[in-house]
C-alpha cells in the first residue's frame, strides 16, 4: 500500500514537473524558411541575407481571393556575418529563423567571385541546415532572384529547386548540392562548379533562367561554362541523364534531332613516359527522336553514319568543355582527383605545380554511340519517298 | 562469494557481446578524424590484433569459472596486490563510464535537443541506467538481443537508401596515411570496441556454462565488427573527402538520404540506435563498476550502489572535460593510454602467474 503511494507521488510529480517542452517551437511561433540568398551590400559591406518565409496563413488560398497576395514574405537581414544576418531578422520576425526546410542557397556574384569559403560554413555548421540544400549563384543580387515571382509555383524557393531538377531533361546544367560543392572545395585540385540563376525581363514579366554553370577556382568564381560545355563535363563525369543531341546529316542539309536515353562514362588516367593521357571511354544510347530531312534514314549503312556523327558531335562537346577549362586552367573534371587516386607516388610531384600541369593533359576520347530506337515513325512523313 | 546470483546462458552471452561492441559505434565516427577513408581497414587490423587479448579474458574466465576479476585479483596476486589492480580496473570502469554518458549528452545537445539543458539529459540517461543495471544481470542480457539487432539493424538499412551516392572510389589510394597516424588509429580501434570488453571478466562470471564461453564471445565480437564497418564503409563511401569535417560523419551521412524527395531526414534513426546502443554500454559499465565495488567491500549485494555510483559519474561526466574539444583531445590521447597496461598487459599476466602458480588449486583449498 505504501508502495503504491509511492508510485502515484512520483507519476504526480512526473506530470507536473516534466510536461513542459523546453525548447519546444510550435508550428505558428515557427518562420519556416525555404530559402536564403546571400547578398553583400554595396555601401556597407555587411552581409545582407534574404529569408524566404512561408506565411502559412496564405498558403492555402488560392490568390484571386487575396487579392494576388504572396504566400511568402522575404525578410532580409544584415550583419557582418551571416549568422549575425540571419539572428538580425529576428528584429523583424519577432520569431528564430527555421531553417530546417531551406532548400536552395543563393550566393550573389559578389560573394561568389570574392570566395564562397567564408560565407558557407554557417550553412554546414548549423544544425537545421541539410547538406542536401542546393546551391546556386545569382548572376547579381540573390536578393532579385527570390523577388521573382513564378508562374505556376506559388514560392520563388520551390520553382528553383523545381528548375534546378529539371537538369534532367537537358543536361545544360547541374543540379549542385551543398555536400558536392564541399566535396570539390575540399580537394586541392577540382574546381567546384555550382549552377547559376538570373533573372530574365520578357514582357515585363520577370522569370527565373537557370542556365550556365560558374566555375571557382578554390573559392572563387573565375568564368562560366556554357551549355555545351557543361554537357561536355558531365559526359566525362558519366552524369548525363537526358538531352538533345543536335547532328548534322552527312549527306543533306537536315538536321536530326537524337533525344539521350542513356550515358555511361568510365576515366583512366594514365601516366606515358611523363605524359598525362586521360582515356575516356564513354557508351551512349539515343532515340531518333526528330527529322528535318526527307529522306529515309533507317538503314544499316545511314544509321553507321548518323552514329559516326554523332560520335563527333559528343566528341565536340567534351573538347569545347576541355578547352574552357583550360583556358580558365581549373579542374572542373577532377582530373587531379583521378590521378591521385590511382598514382600516389607521382602525384606528390604533380600536386605542387598542377596549375602548370593542368593544360598539357592529352584527352583520348573513345565513343560509342548507338542509335536503339526511332519511335513512331520507321520513314519521315513527306512526298515522293524513294526506296533506297 | 560472487555478488551477482543470476545465471546468463552463452547465447545470451553472444548478444551482450555483439550489443556491447556496437557500443562504440560513435567511435567510429571519432576515429575519422585520424584514420579518414582507412578507417574500415583500420577496423579490421584493430580486429585482428585485438582477438588474442580478448582470448586472453575469456581464457582467464574459464580458468576461474564463476569467479569475477575481483576475486581472480584477490587468487592470483594475493590480498594487498589483488585489492590495487582491482582499484585500477574500478578506476578504468568508472572513467570510461562517464566519457560514455559524456558523450552521448553531447550527442543530444549537437543534434537532438540543442535547447535542453547538458547536466539535465546527463542525469535522465544515468538514471535510466541506473534503472536497469539495479535490474540486474537477467534483465540486461535479455534486452540485449533488442539492443543488438537494432544495432545491426539501422547501418544495413540506411547503407542500402545511401547506395546510389555512393562513390568507392573514396577509398583510393589505399595506403595513403603516415604510419603513426595508422598506428594511432589502429590503438583506439583495439583499445575502445574491443579490448573495452575487459568488463566482461565482470560478467562471465554469471555464466552457467563457462566452457562454451569462446565460440559466443568470437562470434559477438565478429557481429560487432560488422556492424562497425559498415558504419565506416558507408561515411567514407558517402561523404568522400569531406568526412573530416563534420561532427559526427554517421549523422551527416543519413541526412544526405533523399529517396523521391518523400524518404528524408532518416537521421533519427542514427539517433535512435546510437542512443540504445550507447545506454546498453553504459549499463554494462555501471553493471561492472558496481559489482566490482562491492565485491572489493565484500557486500552481499551491489543494489545500493548503484544509484550513488550513477550519481558520480554524472558529475564525473559533466565536470571532467571543459568542452567537446578538450574531450576529443584527451580521449584521442591520453584516454588510450591509461588504459593500455589494463588492456594488453595485466589480463595475459594474470594468466600467465596464474599457469606459474598453477591456479585455481584442484585441492578445494581456495574458499573464494
Amino acid at each position: 500500500m505504501r508502495k503504491n503511494a509511492a508510485h502515484l507521488v512520483i507519476i504526480l510529480l512526473t506530470i507536473f514537473l516534466f510536461s513542459g517542452c523546453l525548447g519546444g517551437r510550435e508550428i505558428n511561433d515557427l518562420e519556416i524558411v525555404i530559402g536564403m540568398g546571400v547578398d553583400k551590400g554595396q555601401d556597407t559591406q555587411d552581409i545582407i541575407i534574404t529569408a524566404q518565409v512561408v506565411k502559412e496563413a496564405e498558403v492555402g488560398r488560392t490568390s484571386d481571393e487575396s487579392g494576388g497576395g504572396k504566400a511568402y514574405w522575404n525578410v532580409t537581414g544584415n550583419g557582418k556575418s551571416v549568422f549575425d544576418a540571419i539572428r538580425k531578422v529576428t528584429h523583424k520576425t519577432g520569431n528564430r529563423l527555421f531553417v530546417s526546410h531551406s532548400q536552395v542557397v543563393i550566393f550573389g556574384n559578389d560573394l561568389a567571385s570574392e570566395g564562397l569559403q567564408e560565407y558557407i560554413d554557417f550553412f554546414l555548421r548549423a544544425h537545421e541546415m541539410r547538406p542536401t540544400a542546393l546551391i546556386l549563384i545569382a548572376e547579381d543580387q540573390a536578393a532579385d532572384i527570390m523577388d521573382a515571382k513564378p508562374e505556376t509555383e506559388k514560392f520563388p524557393a520551390i520553382n528553383i529547386v523545381k528548375l534546378v531538377k529539371s537538369y534532367r531533361f537537358t543536361s545544360h546544367f547541374y543540379k549542385v548540392n551543398m555536400k558536392d560543392f564541399v566535396s570539390s572545395l575540399m580537394c586541392e585540385t577540382t574546381a567546384p562548379t555550382a549552377p547559376i540563376v538570373k533573372v530574365m525581363e520578357e514582357e515585363g514579366q520577370k522569370n527565373i533562367h537557370i542556365y550556365d554553370m560558374a566555375v571557382f577556382k578554390n573559392d572563387k568564381m573565375v568564368g562560366k561554362l556554357v551549355h555545351e560545355e557543361t554537357r561536355g563535363l558531365l559526359w566525362v563525369l558519366g552524369k548525363v541523364e537526358s538531352g538533345i543531341l543536335l547532328v548534322p546529316y552527312p549527306e543533306d542539309q537536315g538536321l536530326l534531332s537524337l533525344e539521350i536515353l542513356k550515358a555511361e562514362s568510365k576515366v583512366t588516367p594514365k601516366i606515358e613516359n611523363g605524359k598525362i593521357v586521360m582515356h575516356i571511354k564513354i557508351k551512349q544510347e539515343s532515340s531518333l527522336a526528330e527529322q528535318s530531312s526527307a529522306l529515309n534514314l533507317t538503314t544499316m549503312s545511314v544509321f553507321e553514319k548518323i552514329e559516326k556523327a554523332q560520335s563527333e558531335v559528343i566528341r565536340k562537346e567534351i573538347m569545347t568543355a576541355f578547352e574552357k577549362s583550360k583556358e580558365l586552367n581549373a579542374d572542373i573534371f577532377g582530373f587531379g582527383r583521378m590521378l591521385h587516386k590511382k598514382y600516389k607516388n607521382e602525384w606528390e610531384k604533380l600536386k605542387d605545380r598542377w596549375d602548370e600541369v593542368y593544360p598539357t593533359i592529352e584527352l583520348d576520347i573513345e565513343i560509342e554511340a548507338k542509335i536503339q530506337k526511332t519511335d513512331l515513325l520507321v520513314k519521315p512523313a513527306a512526298p515522293g519517298q524513294k526506296e533506297e | 562469494m560472487n555478488v551477482e546470483k543470476g545465471k546468463i546462458c552463452s547465447m545470451q552471452l553472444f548478444f551482450l557481446f555483439a550489443g556491447f561492441v556496437q557500443g562504440s559505434v560513435l567511435l567510429v565516427d571519432f576515429a575519422i578524424g585520424i584514420s579518414e577513408s582507412q578507417t574500415w581497414m583500420v577496423i579490421l587490423i584493430g580486429l585482428g590484433l585485438a582477438i588474442p587479448f580478448v582470448l586472453s579474458y575469456v581464457a582467464l574466465a574459464k580458468r576461474f569459472p564463476g569467479m569475477n576479476v575481483v576475486q581472480i585479483n584477490d587468487a592470483v596476486y594475493g590480498r594487498f596486490l589483488g585489492k590495487t589492480l582491482s582499484l585500477y580496473y574500478i578506476f578504468f570502469f568508472l572513467m570510461t563510464l562517464s566519457f560514455n554518458i559524456r558523450d552521448v549528452g553531447e550527442l543530444y545537445i549537437t543534434f537532438l535537443m540543442p535547447d535542453t539543458s547538458f547536466i539535465f539529459l546527463l542525469v535522465a540517461f544515468s538514471a535510466t541506467c541506473a534503472y536497469a543495471v539495479s535490474k540486474g544481470l537477467e534483465v540486461l542480457a535479455r534486452i540485449s538481443h533488442l539492443i543488438a539487432l537494432i544495432g545491426i539493424f539501422v547501418p544495413i538499412c540506411t547503407t542500402i537508401l545511401l547506395i546510389d551516392q555512393m562513390d568507392f572510389s573514396n577509398f583510393l589510394p589505399l595506403f595513403e596515411l603516415p604510419f603513426a597516424r595508422m598506428l594511432h588509429g589502429i590503438h583506439i580501434m583495439m583499445a575502445i570496441p574491443f579490448c573495452e570488453t575487459l568488463v566482461f571478466l565482470m560478467i562471465m562470471a554469471s555464466l552457467d556454462k563457462a566452457e562454451k564461453a569462446k565460440k559466443s564471445i568470437l562470434s559477438g565480437l565478429l557481429v560487432g565488427t560488422v556492424s562497425l564497418f559498415i558504419v565506416a564503409v558507408r561515411n567514407t563511401a558517402v561523404l568522400g573527402n569531406t568526412q573530416t569535417i563534420w561532427t559526427s560523419p554517421s549523422f551527416q551521412s543519413t541526412r544526405l538520404i533523399d529517396i523521391g524527395t518523400v524518404l528524408t531526414r532518416m537521421d533519427f534513426l542514427i539517433g535512435i540506435a546510437q542512443t540504445f546502443l550507447i545506454f546498453f554500454k553504459c549499463c554494462l559499465f555501471l553493471y561492472a563498476s558496481v559489482t566490482a565495488i562491492a565485491q572489493i567491500f565484500n557486500l552481499k549485494t551491489y543494489i545500493p550502489l548503484v544509484l550513488p555510483v550513477a550519481g558520480i559519474e554524472v558529475i564525473l561526466a559533466a565536470t571532467v572535460f571543459q568542452s567537446k574539444v578538450d574531450h576529443a583531445e584527451i580521449s584521442q590521447n591520453a584516454g588510450i593510454i591509461y588504459s593500455a597496461p589494463l588492456m594488453f598487459l595485466i589480463p595475459p599476466l594474470t594468466l600467465l602467474i596464474a599457469k606459474l602458480r598453477n591456479l585455481p588449486n584442484k585441492g578445494g583449498k581456495n574458499d573464494s
